[in-house]
């Protein structure tokens, strides 16, 4: 399918995260940019795969600004100061990249609907556009039912939704989400495929990051693939984390189409490099 | 049946249990008439515990239980507040210290400390209330602290991602955020609370209250009212322990613990 880039929208350099001391991400470089297609808005969906413990978390969170790295940088774009011609970069702040965590963390004491007012704070909007724009995304989401419930009365999926709307609502762009499949039914599995599709269609500067483990659903939804792994640096295998491959999808002309053959070919591919690293 | 009375993690049906209850009760009170039959006993028989009521009740029992259950209100009152603002701060660097050290204070023994405060003091309330502040202040802390630190790090980030500063952070997810926790810190100190009142009130002997009814009466070794008092200050902690519990799942919906 025919695509342009753009300009860049990530950058990541050098960057690495110590806890203690202790190496746990090194040396990750990479670079994403805005893609336009033409008649479809198309944001960026990005995978991270990797085998458990080898820092996934952990780059999300230097990505979303929860964690300094201990060496090198990640620019996002400064979209208040950015016109079309000229694109200014800012170092990533907290906030300014949304994050779903594994868990899917809300505040314990609010309900949807005061969880969404709160992440809607800061925003300029009218007190009345507010809260028609939380009615939208409540009954767009499917959450119309149990607006008015606190976390733990809600189901796994509905609390994910919840979070990922608070985050679209407070954050700009950009959208981490941390294994947003795990321990999910069939059911709730195509609703978070369907949200990060809604995120993408929204804006054409929406980005998704998200992990999984499950290799054919990131072949089957993202554009770009990265898989973080420990390498193997002259015949010996390190034990910390960096970028082990790196899959363009809209290159090897897959990305946004059924899934076929040359997908099944890439998971095969994918499931290599990550049982060796 | 009986074999799955005595099975380890065997779940009854539903009026088993109830009858299981009823039954121990039975015991305990078919126990205590019968050791109390004879003419010598340890305990006193029920009859004389049932005089020990009436006569509690006519040296004033109400008014004692008032003045008592004032006082545990009064002291609970202020040294809750000194607690939450104490343990609120302790997040910050620099009264983390602090925090620790007054709860590590738990240790000390209550008498010895008393007389320090009779300097500050002139009225035997206001004494008995300071002793009862300072000392249910070390519980309280330790407990607090203990449900700052059971919060998940996850809770922070979450807030955090929302764009909230610090300050924020620590409004929403510490203090809104486990507000119905304090009462059940309160309900889960209340024994050792209760126990402090009424050790207090035999020390620095005020207004009266339970405590002063509990020492008249040893003295003069009358077993059916020890006994009636110790049963009135067991039923009215209980009734406490209710009622906070009561409080916090009507004040806080999502509060299922
Ligand atoms: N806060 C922390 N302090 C110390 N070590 C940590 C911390 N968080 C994660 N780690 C370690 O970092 C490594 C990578 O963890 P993580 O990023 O969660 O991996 P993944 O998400 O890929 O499973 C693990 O060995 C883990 O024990
Ligand atoms: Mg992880």
């Amino acid at each position: 399918m025919p695509y342009s880039i753009k300009d860049t929208i990530l950058y990541v350099e050098n960057l690495s995260v110590a806890y203690d001391g202790k190496v746990i991400i090194k040396d990750i470089n990479f670079t994403e940019k805005d893609i336009h297609r033409e008649d479809v808005v198309t944001g960026q969906v990005i995978a991270i795969l990797g085998r458990s413990g080898r820092g996934k978390s952990t780059l999300f969170k230097a990505l979303t600004g929860l964690v300094k790295p201990t060496s090198g940088q990640v620019l996002i774009r400064d979209i208040k100061n950015s016109t079309e011609t000229d694109i200014k970069a800012k170092m990533v702040e907290e906030g300014d990249v949304g994050f779903v965590d594994q868990k899917y963390t809300l505040f314990r004491n609010k309900t949807i609907l005061q969880a969404l007012k709160f992440a809607l704070r800061t925003s300029n909007l009218s007190e009345a556009e507010k809260q028609s724009k939380i009615e939208t995304y409540i009954k767009e989401w499917g959450l119309e039912k149990v607006k008015n419930q606190y976390p733990n009365e809600l189901s796994g999926g509905q609390r994910q939704r919840t979070a990922v709307i608070e985050q679209i609502f407070s954050s700009g762009n950009y959208m981490i989400m941390d294994e947003p499949f795990s321990g999910l039914d069939v059911g709730n599995v195509e609703d978070v495929k369907r949200s990060i599709h809604k995120i993408g269609e929204d804006h054409t500067l929406n980005t998704v990051i998200f992990s999984t483990h499950d290799i054919e659903l990131a072949v089957s939804l993202a554009d770009s693939i990265y898989v973080i792994g420990y390498p193997t640096i002259n015949g010996k295998l390190e034990n910390y984390g960096t970028i082990v491959g790196h899959f363009d999808l809209k290159a090897m002309h897959i990305a946004w189409q059924k899934f076929g053959a040359s997908h099944l070919q890439l998971v095969e591919q994918i499931k290599t490099l990550m049982l060796n690293s | 049946m009986f074999k799955k009375l005595i099975t380890p993690l065997e779940k009854l049906k539903a009026p088993f249990n109830l009858y299981i209850i009823v039954f121990w009760l039975l015991m305990v009170l078919g126990v205590w008439f019968a050791a109390t039959s004879g003419q010598k006993h340890l305990i006193p028989s029920p009859a004389q515990v049932f005089k020990g009521f009436s006569d509690l009740f006519a040296e004033g029992l109400v008014t004692h239980v008032g003045s008592s259950l004032a006082l545990c209100f009064q002291s609970v009152l202020y040294s809750i507040i000194v607690s939450l603002i104490v343990v609120y701060l302790s997040p910050l660097p620099l009264l983390k210290p602090l925090a620790a050290m007054i709860s590590k204070f738990r240790y000390l023994p209550l008498t010895g400390i008393t007389y320090y405060f009779t300097v500050f003091f002139q009225t035997a309330r206001g004494m008995q209330i300071a002793v009862l502040v300072v000392f249910m202040s070390t519980f309280f802390i330790t407990s607090l602290l203990s449900v700052i630190k059971d919060i998940p790090n996850e809770e922070f980030d979450h807030a955090r991602t929302l764009k909230c500063s610090r300050w924020e952070t620590l409004w929403e997810v510490i203090v809104k955020g486990r507000l119905d926790y304090v009462f059940d810190v309160l309900r889960q100190n209340l024994a050792i609370v209760w126990m402090m009142i009424v050790t207090v009130e035999s020390i620095l002997v005020a207004e009266g209250g339970l405590g002063v009814l509990i020492k008249n009466n040893d003295k003069f070794m009358n077993h059916g009212k020890i006994f009636a008092l110790q049963i009135v200050i067991l039923i009215l902690g209980l009734l406490i322990d209710v009622f906070l519990n009561f409080c916090r799942k009507s004040l806080f919906r999502y509060s299922k613990f």
